[in-house]
């Protein structure tokens, strides 16, 4: 790893105030698991100066439960999230989300806030020593259009001519479905629009801004949520198509329906057009079936992706109709 | 030592940030009067498998690389070395953990257990392995071993799903899980049975 | 009569290639066979002990580390090192064009088939090549710094990643320094393997079909990486290698550095973190250990170099490429000619024809097949788990194909045409007979089991035919082959007899590959010393002189086995003559027997104690035969109150095993083993996975000397080739030919989670293996057999071939149309 002066920092304000004066070169580490792997592999052409550690700052590792609201901390690790028995009952999604993210010791490192702002893991970005200057990394072109694109994007690029990454996040679709709340250390955002993708960054966070928490509506009663993965090995895996879903239902039919795909675009993809498809209706094959249909309408895949289309209408479907059965919450 | 801006002073104490000097000054006169000398940087306090150790590292070291490399505790092994193998498992305060994906400079007051410690404690595991053969090259065996050790400190009973999940994080390139899951088996009923007797 | 006549001692040593029965079984297994005796290498492995070579630190060691080529083939045209000597820490810059490094140095096995390549290259010819420079420095940190501050001018020349395209007349040429004519390389090199007449084959037979498949390159994983420390002591190396095959290493290095002789190398073979055939043949592992000792010499500090887990990527296993195949059949499902060719990139050791083992094994008459290397600019593939991949491959693909077409169940179709060179079993039966072995059916003793385990009659049915209730489809595969363990090699391994306590170690050097052989060796000789097993132990890390078989060829315990048989058989012979006469000389004349009025014959040893036979009670534990050795020992100790004790002469016997082995395209004996897999998985048809529900393995293992052991190879075969099968490829970028999943992320090994099915291991013990007892190996097989056993198990489940392995989701969407 390339040197970098290591901070310990004891306050929210503390790491805002070392991240404004290294003015982008410096990285916030708490979970570090996709930090360490990148400046190992020395992937980017520059690296951060400093690295500030939050993990010293009290009180950020707590859920807590307030004012119709789960409270995650910043530094509340994925198993602790995944085993949660709050969380397992009300936000069922999230925990099968966190659940089923990396493996069970990256689980008991990595945070829920660094999952959802973990880097892409285009295999091009990727390779070792900087070896392609592609579009994320300021550099002139998409080397996974006319390359290998089986784990790439089929809803289109982003960047200038099109960066074809896909998000790689397990948590970020259920926060979304659940309708969830990225608090930074500067403001409130909703999880649908707290994903951007820009050259060298993947989120609305500033320079200088730190999430602090992650809050949960806690869900209205007759709301149920799910999450399924798609993945070639079932742990150590990144997914290729992931979808979660909360439905609210109403007199035997869903009044509600927050479905969210990822993996499968730039940015954590909230399907509304299969969440109209569900709205009024009663979980069913056929019903299932057709939003499954909506949430690949717009799919333009890639030389080496389309079968992420199939995959994703069945896990799509799946991840429906588990939210009939779950009657856990 | 760390590059502060000029104008930052920090106190040794509990790093907090100052102005001036004289506000620092006034702060640790206030409020660290009577306490120990103040910890230098990156000096480390922790507790590796009962024993404590004080430990000056460099920023960029992994706690693979203080264990295994300067400390000599050479059964954790690096595989990946990126987060996604398991064979460099430790345990840090309860939790299977990659020491390869931790930086040491983070580890102060942690305490953590390597397979050198539960060897010394004769953890039934360690006979269940060499009698069921949940081993080849033994390359990737600690890992395996040290991750079982914090699957039945916090589960005694463990199934094989459970036992198969908390191990997936482990990779054997000779293909030894089904004898894994044998060996973490029995020695739950071994320490269940040791518990029975002392109890 | 356990004793060893001159006669028997005599067949031992000429006992050169196995091909007979055991004409002197051992009559009692105490240990042989048992399940449970430790492991050797438990408690150590286990509890962190085991130390590896890259565990090794020695003080003031300094760290190397070399440039990865950028480009899958590229000359340096200049390079300037001059900032990155100047970086603190730097201790040594070692360039490609230094003027001390030979031109070619001999590394490795095949070495030669590079043309015995420099040490430190300024070309490379695969994308991530360990080339230019190597830095050493205080830390592997700083070494790595060095290399960014290296300004490099290369020269990217045009490459080749496809085998088909690299066949063209107008393709660039892959490596010019070797094959300056085309990438073809072993035109005409054991290359064409012929039986019968396949046109007359194919005009006899009822139905004839053609397919193609492609099998992408995977690769082996050591979890140990490729590693190496060297140190000079004065004009004596001291060398600790991470390599299979220690004697190698030590061969090769006699020839470095102006020649270093055999006897002032002291080698260290420590723990090894697997290889599987890995690395174990190429220069681009021995080429940095040259570098580290020509480094080591320089600087005059230990050197220790360790290739980054990417660098370990870039090798491959052997049968990479694109198979074509012509069978003509029956509708018995009676296979009468097979033509076929198979396409291989780098296969360094192209002697594996697809058609081997339907010649060693089967009755077809009529075989015709070739194998082609054709050189692309990947790394280097070599027999990983071992070469026989693309003939197993091919065999279970030609055979689950046929009885497809016939409509048959493959078993009947593979009972129907097992046999030997186009003969059938009753000609392979009176070989068996006349070579002295029972008349026994392996394939239907290892199928019969099989069935029963896989409860196959019920489950069986025709491609495509059975949805589960959960949606998924349920498919069946099967296949087999011989066992092969057979190859060509040799083995010394010595016996000694401690002298103070009697316990017996067993020496000669080997790499510990983790399949518990050194426990099977000491129970070998156990049983055939008469000893308990806890007086028997064996390091094999240290250098005593002698080297076995390690593992080597294909073949280990067949040759080694032997080695340890022999040398204990000599041994015990020694012990019991001792015993009976006028031992050690002295200045003051022989000592007094132990058993002074016996014939070596009327004693035997038993559970480490010499007993008579006719009077068990007159008995004399080895221990205590033995007494102490050094200065305090026989002379002052035996002579105290004027009585003198028993004192032998030192107590050591060596033996060695040759074997020519049955390798194409010497085969100077039947296979007469076989092994029969059977594999149960569900197929979702939505999203393209495979469920694995079931394996059952059977192998005829001849006799089971380390059963425990053997079941270890049948779980981790059926892991690794199930792994393979599903997921495993190397994924190249085609536009510049870097290998994009060099890590254990984007490269999928399976995980306890993804072969999570109940795995049956079935031992069958017909005594017909080429090794002592009857035994023969198997810790190449399954791994090798199941990597292939997905295809007809999807097709079963799904009606559809797959032409494309690995067999991931999305080419079974696509195979479904969808």
């Amino acid at each position: 790893m390339k040197d970098f002066i290591h901070f310990n920092a004891y306050s929210i304000d503390e790491a805002v105030a070392l991240l404004s004066r290294y003015g982008g070169n410096a990285e916030i580490i708490a979970g570090g698991t996709d930090l360490l792997g990148k400046m190992k592999d020395r992937i980017l052409p520059s690296y951060p100066e400093a690295l500030i550690n939050i993990k010293t700052i009290p009180g950020l590792d707590q859920i807590e439960e307030k004012e119709g609201m789960i409270s995650i901390g910043a530094l509340v690790t994925l198993s602790c999230v995944a085993e949660h028995p709050v969380i397992q009952k009300t936000c069922t999604a999230l925990a099968q989300a966190a659940s089923r993210t990396a493996s069970p010791h990256l689980r008991n490192m990595g945070t829920l806030a660094g999952n959802i702002c973990q880097d892409i893991r285009c295999w091009y970005y990727r390779a070792p020593q900087n070896r392609f200057s592609c579009l994320r990394k300021g550099g002139g072109r998409c080397y996974a259009i006319k390359g290998d694109n089986r784990y790439h994007s089929i809803f289109g690029g982003s960047v200038k001519g099109g960066c074809f990454a896909v998000h790689p996040s397990d948590t970020a679709p259920a926060l979304i479905a659940l309708n969830a709340r990225i608090i930074t250390s500067k403001q409130s955002i909703s999880a649908d629009t707290f994903f951007n993708v820009g050259v060298t960054h993947t989120t609305v966070l500033a320079n200088d801004e730190i999430i602090t928490a992650i809050q949960i509506p806690a869900p209205a009663p007759d709301t149920r949520s799910t999450f399924q993965k798609f993945a070639l090995r079932k742990s150590i895996d990144f997914p290729i198509v992931n979808c979660a879903v909360a439905v609210t239902e109403k007199n035997g039919s869903i009044a509600h329906a927050r479905l969210c795909l990822n993996a499968v675009s730039v940015v954590p993809r909230r399907a509304v057009k299969t969440e109209e498809v569900l709205t009024g209706n009663k979980i069913d094959e056929t019903v299932a079936e057709e939003a499954a249909m909506a949430a690949v309408a717009d799919a333009k895949p890639m030389e080496g992706n389309a079968y992420m289309i199939p995959v994703t209408r069945a896990i799509v479907k799946r991840t429906i109709l588990a939210c009939r059965e779950n009657h856990g919450g | 030592m760390t590059e502060n801006t000029k104008n930052d002073f920090r106190c040794p104490y509990c790093r907090r940030l100052f102005d001036s000097l004289s506000a620092m000054k006034n702060h640790m006169l206030e409020n660290h009067r009577d306490g120990d000398l103040p910890k230098p940087e990156g000096q480390i306090r922790l507790t590796i498998n009962r024993k404590k150790y004080i430990q000056d590292v460099k920023p960029g070291w992994t706690l693979y690389y203080l264990i295994h490399d300067q400390l000599g505790f050479t059964g954790s092994k690096q595989f990946c070395d990126r987060g996604a193998c398991g064979s460099c498992t430790v345990i840090m305060d309860g939790k299977a953990v990659l020491s390869c994906m931790i930086l040491a400079i983070e580890c102060d007051g942690k305490t953590i257990e390597t397979i050198e410690g539960i060897a010394e404690a004769e953890h039934p595991l360690i006979p269940s392995y060499v009698k069921h053969h949940a081993m080849q090259c033994g390359y990737c065996t600690p890992g395996f071993v040290t991750t079982s050790k914090a699957l039945l400190d916090r589960n005694p009973e463990p199934t094989e799903p459970e036992i198969r999940t908390a191990l997936s994080g482990n990779l054997c390139r000779c293909g030894t899980y089904p004898q894994h899951v044998t060996a973490v088996q029995e020695t739950a009923i071994t320490l269940k049975s040791q518990t029975r007797q002392r109890g | 009569m356990d004793h060893l006549s001159e006669k028997e001692k005599q067949t031992m040593r000429d006992l050169q290639d196995s091909l007979t029965a055991d004409p002197f079984p051992l009559k009692t297994y105490t240990h042989i066979g048992k399940r449970g005796p430790r492991r050797l290498d438990g408690l150590p492995k286990a509890s962190g002990k085991a130390d590896y070579t890259m565990d090794v630190q020695l003080p003031g060691m300094l760290h190397m580390r070399f440039i990865d080529s950028p480009y899958p083939h590229a000359k340096i045209i200049s390079m300037d090192t001059r900032e990155a000597e100047q970086l603190p820490g730097v201790r040594y810059m070692l360039r490609f064009d230094n003027p001390e490094l030979p031109e070619r140095a001999s590394m490795g096995k095949v070495s030669g088939l590079y043309g015995d390549p420099p040490p430190l290259s300024g070309i490379a010819h695969f994308e991530g090549e360990p080339m230019g420079a190597a830095v050493a420095a205080e830390s592997e940190e700083i070494a790595e710094k060095a290399l960014e501050l290296i300004r490099i001018e290369w020269e990217p020349r045009p490459f080749n990643l496809d085998i088909i395209k690299a066949m063209e007349k107008d393709a660039p040429l892959s490596y010019p320094e070797m094959y300056p004519d085309s990438n073809y390389w072993n035109n005409g090199l054991f290359d064409v393997l012929t039986q019968g007449d396949v046109k007359k084959g194919f005009a006899k037979s009822e139905k004839v079909i053609e397919f193609e498949f492609v099998r992408r390159g995977h690769t082996w994983i050591g979890p140990e990486r490729p590693c190496g420390v060297f140190q000079w002591k004065g004009d004596c190396p001291e060398v600790w290698v991470k390599q299979q095959r220690p004697h190698l290493v030590k061969k090769n290095l006699s020839t470095w550095y102006g020649g270093v002789p055999m006897n002032k190398i002291q080698l260290h073979c420590l723990y090894q973190g697997a290889s599987f055939g890995g690395w174990v043949q190429v220069p681009w592992n021995m080429g940095p250990l040259y570098c580290a000792g020509f480094v080591a010499k320089k600087t005059g500090r230990p050197v220790k170099y360790v290739f980054t887990r990417r660098e370990d990527f870039y090798g491959g296993s052997m049968d990479g490429g694109t198979y074509r195949f012509k069978v003509g059949f029956n509708k018995d499902g009676t296979i009468l000619a097979v033509e076929g060719t198979s396409i291989c990139e780098n296969q360094i050791w192209p002697v594996f024809n697809p058609m081997n083992h339907l010649k060693e094994s089967t009755r077809i008459p009529h075989l015709s097949g070739k194998c082609v290397s054709i050189w692309v600019n990947k790394g280097p593939t070599v027999p990983t788990r071992c070469e026989q991949l693309p003939t197993t491959l091919s065999l279970t693909a030609i055979f689950s194909r046929v009885a497809a077409e016939c409509g048959l169940d493959p078993i009947e179709v593979a009972l129907r045409n097992d046999g030997e060179e186009g003969h059938d079993m009753a000609h392979l039966n009176k070989k068996k007979k006349k070579l002295g072995f029972a008349v026994i059916d392996s394939l239907k003793e290892c199928v019969d089991k099989g069935k029963a385990a896989m409860d196959w009659d019920k489950k069986w049915h025709p491609p495509g035919t059975q949805k589960l209730p959960n949606g998924r489809m349920h498919g069946l595969g099967f296949t087999w082959t011989n066992e092969w363990d057979d190859s060509l090699g040799s083995s010394e391994m010595a016996i000694r007899i401690e002298r103070n306590d009697g316990t017996a170690s067993i020496l000669a050097m080997g790499c510990d590959n983790g399949v518990d052989a050194e426990n099977t060796y000491c129970r070998i000789a156990a049983d055939e010393l008469g000893f308990r097993l806890e007086d028997v132990h064996y390091n094999p890390q240290v250098d005593t002189g002698f080297f076995r078989m390690s593992p080597d060829s294909s073949t280990n315990m067949s040759i080694n086995g032997w080695a340890v048989r022999h040398a204990a058989r000599i041994l015990k012979k020694q012990i019991l003559e001792a015993a009976v006469g006028p031992t050690a000389k002295t200045q003051r004349g022989s000592f007094r027997p132990a058993f002074p009025d016996c014939k070596p014959e009327d004693l035997d040893i038993i559970e480490s104690v010499i007993i008579k036979k006719s009077d068990p009670a007159d008995r004399i534990k080895v221990a205590d035969f033995v007494r102490e050795a050094g200065q305090s020992g026989p002379l002052t100790s035996t002579e105290s109150g004027g009585f003198r004790w028993a004192f032998t002469e030192p107590l050591f016997a060596y033996s060695y095993h040759v074997q020519v082995g049955s390798y194409n395209p010497v085969n100077p004996r039947p296979h007469m083993t076989r092994q029969a897999h059977f594999l149960e998985i569900e197929v979702d048809t939505e999203t393209g996975e495979i469920h694995i529900i079931k394996v059952v393995n059977v192998n005829d293992v001849g006799k089971a000397i380390n059963p425990m052991s053997c079941e270890g190879q049948q779980y981790g075969g059926s892991i690794m080739g199930l792994s393979r099968g599903k997921f495993e490829e190397m994924i190249y970028d085609p536009a510049t030919g870097v290998l994009l999943n060099g890590n254990l992320l984007d490269y999928k090994i399976a995980t306890t989670l993804d072969v999570d099915a109940p795995i049956d291991t079935i031992l069958v013990e017909s005594g017909m293996g080429y090794g002592p007892y009857g035994s023969v190996g198997i810790g190449e097989d399954v791994g090798t057999v199941m990597t292939g056993l997905i295809g007809p198990a999807v097709h079963n489940a799904i009606g559809v071939w797959i032409n494309d392995h690995p067999i991931t989701p999305d080419k079974i969407l696509k195979a479904l149309g969808k």
